[in-house]
């Protein structure tokens, strides 16, 4: 069906128009975004546009060199890294449980969690944080984080929980399996790309997410997504130098989306069972 | 001593009551098939035994010792899934001596069974590959090897030949039948397939509706099936039956024609004959009967006759070959009727 579609050259040149389209919208602001970075103060802010123009490592200097841009990278790295550690310590064998006993109300509550809108959060936290003197710690921000990381992990790693077949659990049972043993020697190599993808996504939604670590964060302990906001100030906004930052917030997750394409394709499970 | 004794049990899913009162002993060495339709309860109770499923009420011993309470794993039997169940992500090898290595059993003596295994059912050459390299019916090997290695109390096998071609099922019915006899072990096997049943199975269990219509060795499943049900579940092809009646000390066939009931005291009235295919005999003084459909198997030839308004197969010599719309004459000896109370079912009259 599909086929005789495409054979109709109109269908295929309107078609071909509407990827072309979309490429546009999308990849518009991320090569404007891009381009910013390497323009002058003057370039950056002329109007009509400039497409051609002297590129400079001006932006990026600003950012490494006269601000401490690196070490909020690094605080990135960290929350990031680690929330998404605990999202997955704790989703694993929640996914697992949800799963095996087809038991899915708390998987449904941990999805409100994370649909809430933040800002629900933020004010009980914060004067709790306070109070337990925790607020500007990289620790504070690793266990909010796991707010976000956890349900989107859960959530990613159920359909591959669902989709194991139950024979090979009743089998590593037989062959004298506990259910740690189980988890660690049967299930996970084989749900490994499941595993990659939650947490890769978890990893860029916790990297992304800006309200938690704006409140939370110390002067010690902010990451890159609220260091660029520096270069937002009042009257005069540093545009190069933001670019500049947006370019370096965006490359890991830009990495990570393209390693996630590879991965979603393998077929660990394939000769497990029949087939 | 017995190997497994399961003793009252009774399991339900939810409202429905999948196994009602079950009792049957495994004799140690003996090789014991439950059969029955889709949906009988027989996975189900392997299950009970394996430790998979939970149930009610009742007890299930593994060599005269209760493990109710004891998980699968520590029951120390081993079990071979209809999907094979292998794990994906290692060697053949290493699957095989997963159950040793769990169970903390030194490498060199894991290596030495494996190799043993292996050697038994001729993998060999399969033991670096990945169960994704394998054709179904080596994956089974495999699967069976696993089981073998742990050298366990019990086999438990569910289907296990339910996805091959019908080449290789027969096949290896062979080979796990000679795995029997060379090991000795005691084996529940679970199936659906009468003929599996028959060729493999030192006593057969027929269950029907989670519950136990009888149990004995294939030949007197055969011979001596106490309902209608097991008649018709056992023999290929399925056995004839007839509605008739009787008066008198003689049998009325639909067709008008009287037997007299030799040594056979049936009472009066409705009752339903079973006769097997291979018992019709093309006999002068028979009943007239009209070639339907003729299915020549070389050696014999299946013939399936219209009777009124019942359809009656018989296996002839291969010999006959008659055509449609024929008619010929065919008859049985008394000896190898069986007959059947058509209310309820159960077997009435003489058990030979």
């Amino acid at each position: 069906m599909q086929d005789v579609q495409l054979r109709s050259p109109v269908i295929r040149t309107l078609n071909g128009l509407q990827t072309f389209l979309l490429i546009v919208i999308i990849l518009a602001p991320i090569t404007w975004m891009v381009l910013s970075s390497f323009k002058s103060r003057v370039d950056v802010t002329r109007i009509p546009p400039a497409f051609l123009f002297t590129p400079t490592l001006d932006n990026y200097r600003e950012l490494f060199i006269r601000s401490d841009f690196l070490h909020n990278t690094l605080n990135s790295f960290i929350v990031a890294g680690g929330s998404t550690l605990l999202g997955l310590l704790l989703a694993i064998p929640a996914a697992f449980a949800i799963s095996w006993h087809r038991f899915t109300w708390p998987a449904t509550v941990t999805l409100f969690a994370r649909l809430a809108p933040g800002t629900l959060f933020l004010l009980p936290w914060f004067l709790m944080f306070s109070e337990m003197r925790l607020t500007g710690t990289h620790f504070v921000l690793i266990l909010t984080h796991a707010v976000i990381t956890m349900p989107v992990a859960l959530w990613t790693l159920l359909p591959y929980f669902d989709g194991f077949p139950r024979e090979l659990v009743e089998s590593a049972q037989m062959d004298g399996c506990r259910s740690g043993d189980l988890l660690v020697r049967i299930v996970l190599p084989v749900i490994m790309p499941g595993v990659v993808v939650a947490t890769i996504l978890s990893f860029v939604f916790s990297w992304n997410y800006f309200l938690f670590a704006l409140i939370l964060s110390g002067n010690n302990t902010k990451t890159a997504v609220v260091a660029s906001f520096n270069f937002i100030g009042e009257g005069v906004t540093n545009w190069g130098a933001l670019m500049a930052a947006a370019t370096v917030i965006a490359l890991p997750p830009l990495i990570l989306t393209f390693i996630i394409q590879r991965r979603l394709v393998a077929g660990l499970s394939m000769g497990a069972v029949k087939g | 001593m017995t190997a497994v004794s399961v003793r009252n049990a009774v399991k339900s899913y939810g409202m429905t009551k999948v196994i009602h009162d079950i009792s049957l002993d495994v004799n140690p060495g003996e090789f014991l098939v439950f059969v029955g339709p889709s949906g009988c309860g027989k996975s189900t109770l392997l299950r009970m035994i394996a430790g998979l499923e939970s149930f009610e009420s009742g007890t299930i011993s593994i060599d005269d010792e209760v493990v109710n309470q004891k998980p699968a794993r520590d029951r120390d039997i081993a079990m071979v899934f209809q999907e094979y169940a292998l794990y994906p992500h290692m060697s053949v090898e290493k699957n095989m001596g997963f159950g040793l290595k769990m169970r903390g059993v030194p490498k060199h003596q894991i290596a030495s069974r494996v190799g043993e295994a292996a050697r038994i059912l001729q993998i060999e050459p399969l033991l670096a590959r990945r169960p994704r390299e394998l054709s179904g019916g080596q994956r089974q090997r495999v699967a069976m090897g696993r089981a073998i290695v742990r050298n366990p109390k019990v086999f438990l096998f569910d289907e296990p030949l339910s996805n091959l071609d019908a080449k290789l099922r027969i096949d290896m019915r062979t080979e796990i039948k000679r795995l029997h006899q060379q090991l000795g072990a005691t084996m529940v096997y679970v199936t659906h397939d009468q003929v599996e049943a028959m060729t493999m199975a030192d006593r057969i269990v027929v269950l029907n509706h989670g519950r136990i219509e009888q149990i004995g060795a294939p030949r007197d499943l055969y011979r001596n099936p106490t309902s209608r049900f097991v008649a018709g579940f056992i023999g290929s092809p399925t056995i004839n039956f007839i509605k008739c009646s009787v008066e008198q000390g003689a049998l009325i066939l639909p067709s008008g024609h009287r037997m007299a009931l030799v040594g056979a005291s049936l009472e009066n009235g409705a009752v339903e004959l079973g006769i097997r295919p291979e018992h019709l005999k093309e006999r002068q003084g028979g009943v007239a009967a009209v070639v339907e459909l003729v299915e020549p198997l070389g050696a014999d030839t299946l013939v399936t006759f219209r009777l009124d308004s019942t359809a009656i197969m018989a296996r002839l010599p291969g010999d006959v070959l008659p055509r449609p719309g024929e008619t010929l004459n065919i008859g049985f000896d008394l000896a190898d009727a069986l007959f059947f109370n058509p209310s309820n079912g159960q077997r009435v009259g003489p058990v030979s």
